[in-house]
């Protein structure tokens, strides 16, 4: 993998009169996990489906992997999991996961089931969408996010409703994943689950408030933690860049 | 039991409110029937169009006491050109008169032939030899009251007691032939091919319009959006997905009006069911495209009169095309039901094959591929 796996340059979206991304950059080295963080409506899923290219930035640059998005080829390697959970609740899980990988061409019916054992859902497998539980829907969209072995993983606060046994495998598997060089793009406004993020982007308003390691932000802050660092920024009180 | 009626009232005021809020529902909801009412009352305030009856006059003019040389069938030609709802049309025997029934320029011929004066006032009764189209079964009732008459009139003029003469049975009798269908034909095999198209359509228009919205709603359209799958891939892929039942609904519709029904048909069922097909593949992408504009099933709802009624009266499933008003007849080319009634008509009633049907097939293909561009156009994402 070469360095940079995401970079944003003076990255706008309006919606009507809604700045929603506002003249935001931000480069993403590859292998490593990447929190962006900010209260509701900030822009975090604007931001990713901007990545995602779903949709067009109106001013700047968006280089994703190398190629300038929107690129349809790019997508292959890009693997997205909305923040509501997106599925066919008429299909079996199974069926969900070997669909999403398929069109992102992986058809290999030992790596669809492999996932599905790998959100735990090995004995669910043939169940339909619709009879499961909250968590576990949560559970089918991370697979199908993952089937096609992806390069990129865009999750958009893919823990929420997951319990927190299970919350610490998936967070063990996403290390493991960026070992072998995936790069991890998380959402989140759980700040626990932002610590263990690699390096964090506080968004408000569209715009990065501050960038960098937990640890530095909360020293940055001298907050002990990352609420409290977060919402220092957000005030104002502290002036970084 | 008791009714808290403050429940009850809070309620009708959320499902008020609900309502209110979607602009479009309410829209739709006021204005799809003002659309349709507006569209039947254009259609049936239009006045009867007039039905082109073509003559053939051999007739030979005989010399009737006090009255001098008289043609039965001059008088009777001279009636039907004031009468309303026909426009009289002079043909020459031969096949170019079957050669204009085939093409539609009449439908309908009457031949006079050299004795035909000669031989009503022998047997003082006009029998009238008439040619129908056929695959109007309408065209022969209002030709047969036209006809009697205009033949009545000019037999009276003839002798004025001949009429009484008769007493209670009428002195005419029309002979009619078919080019096409015949007496076999039932009113039900004449509206078969309307009938038929419409299904395939409504049911493909529906099974694709709910499908895409729910498609939308669920957010798996976000998630398709974001694999390589392009936007006409994705198209074609559900159109495909949808055709295997929509032909399946097809063809056992086909075989049941066939089989249990019995309708006649006169053509090959290989071509209707391609005709079907090819309805079927519009009706999809016009349900694919139309739901891009539908934010929920309430509005799906709505689109359902506002497409399936207007093709239904414009289609010629009823009214004859070529007769409808001329603000109205654009309209009529652009609904895929006419050029599949048109087509079923003409191989179940005038067993036409492809050589003669091949317009209305153009016509559908090109339809067919407007609407899959415009569905993948219309899919809503703001890339390439
Ligand atoms: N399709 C859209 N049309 C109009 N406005 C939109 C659209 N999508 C997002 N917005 C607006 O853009 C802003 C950012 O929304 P976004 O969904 O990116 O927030 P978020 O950070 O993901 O919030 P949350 O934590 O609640 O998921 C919000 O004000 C939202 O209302
Ligand atoms: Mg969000």
């Amino acid at each position: 993998m070469n360095d940079d796996a995401i970079i944003l340059e003076s990255v706008s979206k309006r919606f009507g009169k809604l700045e929603a991304v506002d003249g935001l950059s931000l480069t993403i080295p590859a292998g490593i996990t990447y929190g962006l963080l900010g209260p509701n409506g900030a822009g975090k899923t604007t931001l990713i489906r901007l990545i995602a290219g779903l949709l067009r930035a109106d001013a700047g640059a968006v280089r994703v992997l190398g190629a300038s998005m929107p690129d349809k080829a790019i997508l292959a390697r890009i693997g997205y999991m909305t923040q509501a959970y997106a599925l066919y609740t008429d299909l079996s899980v199974r069926e969900n996961v070997a669909f999403f990988g398929a069109m992102a061409g992986q058809s290999d019916r030992a790596r669809v089931d492999e996932v599905i054992a790998l959100v735990d859902l090995a004995e669910r497998a043939s169940s339909l969408v619709s009879t499961l539980s909250g968590g576990m829907k949560q559970r089918v969209s991370l697979a199908c996010a993952l089937v096609h072995r992806p390069a990129l993983l865009l999750l958009d606060e893919p823990t929420v409703g997951v319990d927190p046994q299970l919350r610490v495998q998936f967070w063990s598997y996403f290390r493991r994943l960026n070992n072998e060089g995936v790069t991890i793009v998380v959402s989140s406004h759980v700040m626990d689950e932002a610590e263990r993020c690699d390096r964090l982007g506080f968004i408000r308003q569209g715009r990065l408030l501050a960038e960098g390691s937990s640890a530095s932000l909360r020293q940055q802050t001298g907050m002990a933690t990352l609420e409290e660092a977060f919402l220092a920024f957000a005030e104002g009180t502290i002036v970084t860049r | 039991m008791t009714i808290d009626f403050r429940r009850v009232r809070t309620l009708a005021g959320r499902v008020f409110r609900q309502i209110i809020h979607d602009r479009r529902t309410m829209g739709l909801f006021l204005i799809v029937p003002l659309i349709v009412l507006t569209l039947a009352a254009l259609l049936l305030r239009a006045g009867q169009a007039s039905v082109p009856l073509g003559l053939i006059d051999q007739d030979e003019p005989i010399d009737v006491m006090l009255v001098g040389e008289v043609s039965l069938a001059a008088r009777i030609t001279q009636t039907l050109r004031t009468t309303e709802g026909v426009s009289v049309i002079a043909l020459e025997p031969g096949p170019a008169a079957e050669e204009a029934l085939r093409r539609g320029e009449v439908r309908g011929i009457v031949t006079f032939g050299p004795d035909f004066s000669a031989a009503a006032r022998d047997a003082q009764h006009i029998s009238l030899p008439v040619r129908l189209e056929g695959s109007n079964p309408m065209d022969a009732f209002a030709l047969q009251a036209v006809l009697t008459r205009a033949a009545v009139q000019a037999l009276a003029s003839l002798s004025p007691l001949a009429s009484q003469l008769a007493g209670d049975e009428l002195p005419v009798s029309i002979e009619t032939t078919y080019l096409y269908g015949g007496p076999a034909f039932d009113n039900f095999d004449y509206l078969a091919a309307g009938m038929m198209a419409l299904m395939a359509i409504f049911f493909a228009f529906i099974l694709a319009t709910v499908t895409f919205l729910r498609e939308r709603s669920q957010g798996t359209m976000e998630r398709l959006l974001a694999t390589p799958a392009t936007r006409l891939e994705i198209v074609l892929g559900c159109m495909l997905g949808f055709m295997i039942f929509a032909l399946t609904q097809a063809a056992t519709q086909l075989i049941f009006m066939v089989v249990v029904l019995g309708i006649h048909y006169a053509g090959s069922l290989l071509l209707v069911f391609l005709v079907e097909a090819l309805l079927v593949i519009v009706a999809v992408n016009l349900g694919i495209f139309l739901s891009t504009f539908a934010h929920n099933e309430f509005q799906v709802v709505q689109f359902i009169p506002l497409v399936i009624f207007p093709m239904v009266l414009l289609s010629g499933m009823f009214w004859p095309v070529e007769e409808l008003p001329d603000l109205l007849r654009p309209l009529a080319y652009l609904m895929p039901l006419t050029y599949g009634n048109t087509a079923l008509r003409d191989i179940l009633i005038k067993g036409w094959g492809l050589a003669d049907i091949w317009p209305q097939l153009a016509a559908l293909v090109v339809l067919a591929v407007a609407l899959v561009a415009a569905a993948a156009a219309s899919m809503r994402r703001e890339v390439a």
